[in-house]
């Protein structure tokens, strides 16, 4: 494997909180290639969004990162002074967010929010910026560039403006493109073909990506490897075959469970996760999963100690590991 | 009928509810300092025959004014009047004003805004347009007008105001009730066959209460402010009754010579409207952060 | 576009003729006999009699209001009870002086609070914050009638800065601008409080959108985040709190014009009322309603320049 363009390491960011730090995600270690995708999977809360956001220094305040390091091309991002950092967003690392309908400003035209990140990052005139605008457009299949270019955002479908988000996102020909539940606010019809155009220009540009999902059938099609995370915690990482032929944590096998499966004899139940995630300020003092767990045990410190990631290729942090290996 | 499990569980869930909102208003230093201010205020208003040093009326003309002394603690004003007995009494009118007007223009307003907003329509649209033309009056102006010709006694100064004041209260209120219409128990209490008038009765304008609270602050402060300024123009009570208004009038003379007697009804004034402010701004912040939205517009 | 600007003008005319009715009914509700308050009590019933018929009040009230706004499309509102010249023509004397000093007010207010406004939502939570938030509330909070005394006390009185009268008959720009200034600051700085605390609120509630979070991981500079990108957004917000003040400062005008002892249309009003010269003062209060929608029309149009989708509506 080569070295990673991208990586965290024991990422830790909180808030503050009526008694102490809250933390958002606790000791996050991640990383990501030249030409990889990382899909990164969990429920709404489990800290996906969190983590890359304040990874980037976008985490909005008073949140803060309280220990561990976000490596791009081996500069720690979380060392360098709010100008440097800046520079790094946008042209060496691109974001694409969940919503599109909310991402673009209403007043302004679509060209030029597109030539104002341009111009953040480089010394060129409007016209210059307006004339890249245009490819850019094209760059990710717009119809009729030139003309849609003096188009304001309303003017756009949700498709459309999440197109003109990617257009911005990769303006710069950024080295990594973290691309945050691109597809979950559009018609389904319409999601292929934005995953279809990320992972063209990913391929094109030989970008490293992060897919924040949570869709294993996303996954399963487009990622190279997969990092699961609850309560704050990557559970889970590992390549997509080997997690998705033998699951090893817990929730991951219960996500697995939880989706429909196309090929599972006609009558097989869906088996929905019972209960739901543990607010961050009343985290149990155990496995943050233990309460929900089909398989935890108090003999095996389920409830008093938090489980550590393995150190392996298939990673996984759970206290039970020896019995589920040998169950499955 | 005996107490299940149940019930003291929820009860005590309530009364923790309850501390923990109790909690958050002590936490909230300009809640607490509007509220105590507020206080005060009362206090001096209902006990002014009993604090106050003089009588606010009598004349010591040989004393006329008189720096502050240990008889008269502030001075003196031209007749010789206390200007501390005069302050004392004086938050006698503004509070009166402020509460008054306030009642009349938010219940007026609070309908108003309600039937607007949950009616919608023809009635909205008629409604909200008489709202925009009253409010291209300038609120003080329509005042003075409606003073001028219905007599400067408290109670026609309270109505004046009050009606000047009442568009703006309908307008907030209105923009309060479009957040709470597509509420889904709104939609389930006419899915039951409620009819309108109980719906904005039992459920608009309970749910709107937090809002109109936070108006109510804002408007008594308003309302103060217009008294105030109607009494320095020689509009509003007269004299020999005080009001701060009146008080920084006739200070107003002297103002070279003895800037004590304007200045402090000034600063009774200016007292007054932040503590109002505060409490205001307090109890917007902790109630629901939502409303910022809807209250922050026209006040 | 061409189809908004024809919407508004509608919407204009719908509320001239609006304030104009509201103007009428006003001083019909007026509880007693307008004509009994002009002569006074002791006026004899033929006086009465032929002040009614020349006022029209001996008609129904329909046929009164049709006349009063049949003549006001004319530009008639009636004859001064006074001195029995146009009463429109009165008022109209009286606007150049309360024009400047509320133009003057304004622009001190905006120059002053909407950078506040912008500042202390940027700073959220810091000191700076607090402070602007606190000298805000300072603001809202004294009598403007009470800063125009201070003002007088401390920077005439005492400094010699600025004359203590708001007007002179002194020819020439710089008399009038030496004069002018203390009650322009007063006005100015009264609505500025306003105007701040409210642009803080709306730009803070932009810069919590989504495309800022956007802009800001795309690298944009956080100066042209707020400066160009946010403030963009805030300004449909900040020019309706512009708007609403307007109103509000026009009243607060009155007290400083009182203050300062400035002639204009507060002063004018202000005698009427005290003369119970009602037709002067429907008229004046009808000039500064008009002014206020004639404002509030013209920001309606920046509107739609501003936001693309306010036009095609």
């Amino acid at each position: 494997m080569t070295a990673a363009t991208f990586e965290l390491r024991g990422l830790t960011a909180a808030v503050p909180g009526e008694t102490g730090a809250v933390r958002l995600v606790e000791e996050v270690s991640l990383s990501v290639s030249a030409g990889e995708t990382l899909a990164v999977v969990g429920e709404s809360g489990s800290g996906k969004t969190v983590t890359f956001t304040s990874a980037l220094g976008l985490l909005p305040k008073p949140g803060r990162v309280i220990e561990g390091q976000a490596l791009y091309n081996g500069t720690d991002l979380l060392s360098l002074a709010p100008e440097s950092l800046r520079r790094v967003r946008g042209a060496q690392i691109g974001m694409v967010f969940q919503d599109p309908l909310t991402g673009l400003n209403p007043v302004f035209r679509v060209g030029d929010q597109i030539a104002e990140v341009l111009r953040a990052h480089l010394s060129i005139g409007r016209r210059e910026a307006r004339e890249r605008a245009v490819q850019l457009l094209a760059r990710v299949q717009i119809p009729d560039p030139a003309r849609r270019v003096h188009d304001y955002p309303h003017q756009f479908s949700g498709g459309m403006r999440q197109r003109v988000l990617i257009a911005m996102a990769i303006a710069l020909g950024p080295r990594v493109l973290i691309a945050d539940e691109p597809t979950t606010a559009l018609d389904v019809t319409v999601q292929a073909q934005i995953l279809d155009l990320l992972s063209e220009l990913r391929e094109e540009e030989g970008m490293a990506m992060v897919l924040i999902t949570h869709d294993l059938g996303v996954v399963a099609r487009q990622a190279d490897r997969i990092a699961v995370m609850y309560s704050g915690r990557v559970v889970e990482t590992g390549r997509v075959d080997e997690v998705f032929r033998a699951p090893r944590h817990p929730y991951t096998i219960s996500l697995f469970r939880s989706i429909p499966d196309l090929d599972a004899p006609a009558g097989t139940m869906l088996a929905p996760i019972a209960g739901a995630p543990p607010d961050p300020q009343r985290r149990p003092s155990g496995c943050a999963f233990a309460p929900r767990c089909f398989a935890a045990r108090e003999a095996d410190g389920c409830m008093s100690r938090r489980p550590l990631l393995t150190d392996e290729g298939h990673a996984v942090a759970c206290h039970r590991q020896g019995m589920l290996e040998q169950a499955a | 009928m005996s107490a299940t499990v149940d019930d003291i569980e929820i009860r005590e869930e309530a009364a923790q509810r309850r501390r923990a909102a109790i909690r958050r208003y002590a936490k909230h230093p300009g809640f607490v300092i509007g509220a105590c201010g507020i206080l005060v205020l009362l206090v001096v208003a209902l006990l002014a025959p009993w604090l106050a040093p003089h009588s606010p009326t009598r004349t010591d003309l040989m004393n006329t004014l008189a720096p502050p002394s240990a008889t008269y603690w502030l001075g003196t004003d031209q007749f010789g009047r206390d200007v501390l007995s005069r302050l004392i009494y004086g938050a006698q009118v503004s509070l009166q004003v402020g509460f008054f007007v306030v009642l009349i223009s938010l219940s007026a307003g609070t309908i108003l805004g309600a039937v607007a907003g949950y009616a919608g329509g023809w009635v909205e649209r008629a409604l909200v347009a008489a709202i925009d033309i009253l409010l291209a009056f300038p609120s003080f102006l329509l005042a003075l007008a409606l003073v001028a010709a219905r007599g400067n006694t408290l109670d026609s100064i309270i109505v004046a105001v009050a009606i000047a004041y009442t568009p703006r209260v309908a307008a907030v209120m209105r923009s309060v009730v479009l957040t709470i219409r597509p509420r889904p128990f709104i939609e389930a209490s006419r899915a039951i066959g409620l009819s309108p008038w109980k719906i904005i009765l039992r459920h608009i304008i309970p749910n709107a209460l937090p809002p109109v609270i936070v108006v109510a602050t804002v408007s008594a402060a308003t309302a103060i402010l217009a008294e105030a300024g109607l009494s320095f123009l020689g509009l509003g009570v007269q004299p020999p009754t005080p009001t701060w208004g009146n008080v920084i009038a006739e200070g107003q003379t002297s103002i070279t010579t003895n800037p004590l007697i304007s200045l402090s009804a000034g600063l009774c004034i200016a007292f007054t409207v932040i503590v109002l402010n505060l409490l205001g701004d307090g109890l917007r912040d902790t109630l629901d952060p939502q409303m910022r939205r809807n209250t922050g517009k026209l006040l | 576009m061409l189809f908004y600007v024809a919407r508004c003008a509608a919407q204009l005319a719908v509320a001239l003729v609006g304030i104009v009715t509201v103007a009428f009914f006003l001083m019909r509700a007026i509880p007693g006999d307008p004509a009994i308050y002009m002569l006074g009590d002791y006026a004899t019933t033929e006086s009465l009699a032929a002040l009614r018929a020349r006022l029209g009040l001996d008609l129904p009230v329909w046929q009164q209001y049709g006349m009063f706004l049949a003549s006001a499309a004319r530009g008639d509102l009636g004859a001064s009870v006074v001195t029995g010249q146009s009463a429109l023509a009165e008022i109209w004397s009286a606007v150049p002086p309360s024009a400047e000093l509320a133009v003057a007010g304004m622009a001190i207010a905006i120059a002053f609070g909407v950078p506040l406004g912008i500042v202390a939502a940027v700073r959220q939570g810091t000191f700076v914050d607090v402070a602007v938030m606190a000298l805000a509330l300072g603001g809202i909070s004294f009598p403007v009638f009470w800063l125009g005394l201070v003002a007088i006390l401390v920077l005439s009185h005492d400094m010699g800065l600025f004359p203590a009268l708001g007007a002179t008959s002194e020819p020439g720009l710089w008399p009038a601008i030496h004069h002018l200034a203390l009650p322009a600051l007063v006005l100015g700085l009264s609505v500025a409080a306003y105007i701040a605390r409210l642009t803080r609120s709306a730009m803070l509630e932009v810069l919590g959108q989504d495309h800022i979070r956007v802009a800001r991981a795309m690298g944009v500079p956080e100066r042209r985040i707020v400066w160009h990108l946010a403030l963009r957004n805030a300004a449909i917000p900040i020019l309706a709190v512009i708007g609403v003040t307007f109103a509000w400062s026009l009243g607060n005008a009155i007290l400083v014009e009182a203050v300062f002892s400035r002639p204009g249309l507060g002063s004018t009003i202000l005698k009427a009322i005290l003369a119970r010269d009602y037709q002067l003062v429907q008229a004046g209060v009808l000039v500064l309603a008009a002014a206020v929608v004639l404002l509030n029309t013209l920001l309606d149009l920046v509107y739609g320049a501003i936001d693309p989708r306010l036009r095609k509506a």
